[in-house]
């Protein structure tokens, strides 16, 4: 089963491919907004490296979300016409679960949180990765909310807690406050294809995937004008 | 010509720029074998204009739908496809993004070339695209919501910019004209049905800078229109529509016939979204006659945004310039490239 990751819901864009036996090549771009630019260049260059040929790929693995709007539409896209033109499937993985998966060695429960900006985070939390179970499992569903709606979950679960991730790096006084917290620190800030990868296999062994065409983003948050239009009626109304 | 694009060359075109998704199987540059276009126009009603983000959103959903039907109705293997064409700028630049990224995707597992087309460019081609007999030096009047100029096609790739407006574009004041008479959007067919019922003589709107040079402009058009309204409240809105329209189409023709004369075309082409408008259409036929000028007035499908304009401006792309670089990213702002 050969898989193609595609990361580019957040700041940094990575691809990577991997087979049964893990990690074939990655390549990592961590300047910011120069998603569509880079993507294709990086797939040629993991497929090159791997000696492959795209079209031996068995599936494609791609970040829908939550992040950055415009990057995670390059990767869907990306993926979605690959995966069409393949015939192939596509393995939809959400970023905070990638996030999660990058936290290794862990007894304790983890919180995902990427930067929303506007003064938000997009978190959910999770049970960490072990032995029996290779892959982390959600305990909450993502949302988007201020920093202290986590760091109040935090505290009422009053539970040993690793946080990961760029919107806890961003917001590190806030969750400071939580003394059950610990920080996974700035190297692990941003979800990466490796760990995406690390996913997808086992998600592709249970043949949890997709139909190029049924892909859908993970936003979180409606386009601002549908947000205004929403306001704008319930004022009428009252 | 180089070998890339000959009369067996088959293109894929996809155009994401603004709030159309489409996609278009063009053999050897004019041969139009499917057109798909997927209109955005009913989410973006209520908004009264496209909103980027929502624009953005529906592309992905709908992006790989249209090209599988456009490879269906095209009835061609997607072997038989020998390149990818998509639009690069100028638009919205996360609409774009999408048929950017699919694009490039679709080259890369093909194992073709990609090839990043001017949107721009692409609409002065969709008049070739529907006359292939016409014959350059052409005038082409682009008009749409984001533009309104007079450009002279000297040949393939040979563009020179004759006059463009100053201010607002005529599909702008369409648009802002229909707003303020609640006439509904886009604005372009509402103002058109409304003016059929209407008197275009009713009220004598300014027609500016009718006789000087061939730029536009239309923002004293709009303001006038609102002023005329407020001083006159019981005045009838398709008497105001048609007044309107006839005082935009006035000048756009006027305009056209007098740079065909000075470059000495053999014809005047249409093209852009307001190209659909009925009275435009039927002014310029006329009136390029009277003139002994060729009109080619192409069909309201290939005068709005479509993907078998891109293709066909791929086409001629790839024979002049190669392939585009699979690390192109698209540019909202991409001018015409215009000859001094």
């Amino acid at each position: 089963m050969l898989i193609l990751g595609i990361e580019t819901a957040v700041e940094h864009v990575s691809v990577a491919l991997a087979d049964h036996r893990g990690t074939l090549a990655t390549s990592l771009l961590a300047s910011d907004r120069r998603h569509a630019e880079s993507l294709v260049p990086m797939i040629q260059f993991v497929c090159a490296q791997a000696g492959i040929n795209t079209k031996e790929l068995d599936a494609i693995a791609v970040d829908t979300g939550p992040g950055l709007f415009t990057g995670m539409r390059v990767g869907i896209a990306t993926a979605k016409s690959m995966a069409w033109a393949l015939d192939i499937p596509v393995i939809p993985v959400c970023s905070l679960d990638i996030l999660a998966q990058r936290v290794t060695r862990c007894d304790d429960i983890i919180a995902a949180a990427l930067d929303a900006r506007r003064g938000e985070v997009y978190w959910a939390l999770y049970r960490p990765a072990s032995d029996a179970s290779p892959i982390v499992q959600r305990l909450t569903e993502p949302v988007v909310t201020v920093p202290d709606d986590l760091a109040a979950l935090l505290n009422e679960r009053a539970q040993m807690v690793v946080c990961v991730g760029s919107g806890i790096e961003r917001y590190k006084d806030t969750i400071d406050f939580v003394s059950t917290a610990q920080c996974a620190g700035p190297a692990y800030a941003q979800p990466h294809a490796q760990e995406l990868l690390i996913i997808a296999a086992q998600r592709a062994i249970r043949e949890e995937w997709v139909s190029a065409s049924d892909i859908e983003a993970m936003y979180l948050r409606a386009p601002d004008a549908e947000i205004n239009w929403a306001t704008r009626l319930t004022a009428r109304d009252h | 010509m180089t070998t890339l694009a000959t009369p067996n060359t088959v293109i894929l075109g996809i155009e994401t720029s603004c709030d159309e998704t489409a996609a278009s199987v063009v053999l050897g540059g004019n041969d139009v074998l499917s057109s798909v276009v997927s209109s955005q126009i009913d989410i973006h009603a209520r908004f009264g204009g496209v909103v980027p983000e929502v624009a953005s959103r529906a592309h992905l959903e709908s992006i790989i739908p249209v090209v599988q039907e456009a490879v269906r109705l095209a009835d061609i293997d997607p072997a038989r496809i020998d390149a990818v064409a998509a639009t690069v700028g100028p638009g919205l630049i996360g609409a774009l993004l999408v048929g950017v990224s699919a694009a490039k995707a679709l080259a890369l597992v093909w194992d073709k070339p990609f090839i990043g087309v001017n949107h721009m460019e692409a609409h002065l081609y969709a008049g070739l695209l529907d006359d292939p007999t016409l014959q350059f030096p052409l005038v082409v009047l682009l008009v749409s919501g984001g533009h309104t100029m007079l450009v002279e096609m000297i040949d393939h790739g040979m563009y020179r910019l004759l006059g463009r407006t100053i201010d607002d574009a005529a599909g702008e004041a369409y648009d802002k004209v229909a707003r303020y008479l609640d006439l509904g959007y886009p604005g372009g067919p509402a103002i058109d049905a409304a003016a059929e019922q209407g008197n275009p003589e009713a009220i004598n709107f300014p027609r500016a800078m009718m006789h000087d040079g061939l730029n536009f402009s239309f923002s004293g058009l709009k303001t006038s229109v609102i002023n005329y309204v407020r001083k006159n409240p019981n005045v009838s809105n398709i008497d105001v529509a048609a007044s309107f329209q006839a005082a935009v189409v006035d000048v756009l023709v006027a305009k056209t016939i007098m740079a065909a004369q000075q470059v000495g075309a053999t014809g005047v082409v249409l093209g852009g979204g307001v190209a659909a408008n009925s009275r435009l259409r039927a002014q310029l036929q006329s009136q390029g006659q009277l003139n002994g000028l060729r009109v080619a007035v192409p069909s309201r499908a290939m005068c709005t945004d479509n993907a078998a304009m891109i293709a066909a401006a791929g086409w001629h792309r790839l024979g002049t310039n190669g392939p585009t670089a699979m690390s192109a990213g698209a540019n909202p702002n991409l001018a015409l490239p215009v000859v001094a």
